[in-house]
């Protein structure tokens, strides 16, 4: 289930991340106020506590309750496209200003420039950035835990309930070392594929 | 012949600051002319004014005769976006420091512009840009990175990718002020040819002997004014006012003591 978690946010969240960074840049002051409270808040408070939200109080609050999986999801999906749209605005505004203005001199609308000249070259400068973001998500899905759908944790505290043995936490923390140790590996890979550009002259 | 740029009255400031003080200025077809003057003279706002990268403050300009700019109220108001977009790509414009797409070879850095905006074909773009790379020089780094150019190298491509928008006039500021001494000869050969080809160029420099060679007009700004203009011998060997005699001889000797 964590698992689940950690695929559909990844699936969901870097491309929501986008729309919320060119939202949090627009020049149309509503959609910028939006964007940029979506991220603060989402930003400011902690995980934990807005899963505790999306599960317990919603319900409360508005008589109806979602199954756990969707629950962590969509909170986990909002939370992640709050940190990724800082990423990627970061990203996009570290991008020299003579880069929009040679666009700019050559005839390309605002639109061919964002995704023709500027996304491409954020790229190789978050991949880091979201790389961490990443790692840490794969650890925040033990945070589902709280809520009742983590297998994971659950199933290694049954094992540890059942046979008094510590080792099964220790398979745990070494199932999610895994995990991070290959993202980092492929984050390296897509990191190198994106920067051939800057290699060094001959 | 037919003026390419009517500027009229242009003014422009930055806040409290003037930087272009009723500016009026002509380029007719095929001229090359040359702006020199002191920094902060306004000499780089007067040519980002020109394509929009700056929004002047009042004023008129017009592109090939057609309004980009007027100031009916004494307030500058521009026409449409889509008219200002189509006057400004009949500009094309080489920036100190290049600014080449990092992201792209040599190659695409040419092409990406004709093929999204002049919607051409990849195969055509690209036999324009190994025509245009020919021009400057370079055929051979077509598949080349920017960053595995020298400076000289990448300017001369950014020459060939605003050539590849067919652009009436081409601005130029201070396009080898960020290169070594020895390599700013290439790219004023470059723009030599350009010029002989009767390429319409507004140039911003401080190589006196470019624009003494091969202007067909010098302009002399201070303090966000046309203080002098004239041909090269009238603004070097018979210049008119003190400014001018105090910046030459200063520009002139620093020039030589490099
Ligand atoms: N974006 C800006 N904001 C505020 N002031 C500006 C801006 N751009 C230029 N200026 C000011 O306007 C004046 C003219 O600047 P400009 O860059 O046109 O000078 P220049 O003649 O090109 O100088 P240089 O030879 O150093 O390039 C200067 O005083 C400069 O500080
Ligand atoms: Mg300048």
């Amino acid at each position: 289930m964590t698992v689940q978690v950690f695929l559909l946010t990844l699936v969901f969240a870097l491309p929501l991340g986008l729309p919320v960074a060119l939202g949090s840049n627009s020049r149309l002051l509503p959609i910028r106020l939006f964007c940029r409270a979506f991220v603060w808040v989402f930003r400011g408070t902690p995980l934990l506590l807005q899963l505790f939200f999306f599960f317990y109080m919603l319900p409360i609050w508005f008589g109806f309750a979602m199954d756990p999986l969707p629950t962590a999801v969509i909170t986990f999906v909002l939370n992640y496209s709050a940190y990724l749209a800082e990423i990627y605005r970061g990203g996009i505004n570290s991008i020299d200003r003579g880069q929009y203005e040679a666009a700019s001199c050559l005839g390309l609308s605002r639109w061919q420039t964002m995704f023709g000249i500027i996304l491409p070259q954020t790229v190789s400068r978050i991949l880091p950035a979201v790389a961490n973001e990443m790692i840490t998500l794969v650890k925040d899905t033990s945070l589902v835990y709280v809520i009742g759908v983590a297998e994971l944790m659950k199933a290694s505290r049954g094992a540890v309930n059942r046979d008094t043995d510590p080792t099964a936490y220790l398979v745990a923390a070494l199932i999610y070392l895994l995990f991070t140790f290959i993202l980092t590996k492929v984050a390296d890979r897509v990191e190198k594929r994106f920067s051939r550009h800057e290699a060094r002259r001959q | 012949m037919a003026a390419i740029l009517e500027m009229q009255n242009i003014v422009k400031e930055f806040g409290r600051l003037r930087a272009l003080d009723k500016v009026s200025l002509h380029v007719e077809q095929g001229e090359t002319v040359a702006i020199i003057g002191p920094s902060g003279s306004g000499k780089s706002t007067l040519l980002r004014s020109v394509n929009r990268l700056e929004k002047i403050t009042s004023g008129e300009i017009r592109i090939n005769g057609e309004l980009m700019v007027s100031s009916p109220s004494g307030k500058a108001e521009y026409v449409s976006e889509r008219q200002v977009r189509r006057l400004c790509s009949s500009t094309g414009m080489i920036f100190q420091h290049f600014h080449l797409f990092p992201h792209m070879t040599c190659l695409g850095n040419i092409t990406y512009a004709p093929m999204k905006v002049k919607k051409q074909s990849q195969a055509q773009a690209e036999e324009t840009a190994h025509r245009l790379l020919e021009l400057v020089g370079l055929a051979d780094k077509a598949d080349n990175w920017p960053s595995q150019l020298s400076g000289g190298q990448q300017q001369r491509v950014a020459i060939a990718r605003g050539l590849a928008m067919e652009p009436e006039l081409m601005l130029f500021d201070e396009p080898t002020s960020a290169l070594d001494p020895e390599i700013t000869g290439e790219v004023l050969a470059v723009m030599k040819t350009l010029a002989a080809r009767r390429m319409t160029m507004l140039v911003v420099t401080h190589e006196m002997g470019f624009a003494r060679e091969v202007a067909d007009r010098v302009i002399f700004m201070a303090d966000g004014r046309i203080i002098e203009q004239g041909t090269p011998e009238q603004i070097f060997e018979n210049p008119q006012t003190e400014r001018l005699q105090n910046f030459l001889r200063s520009t002139l000797s620093a020039q030589k003591n490099q």
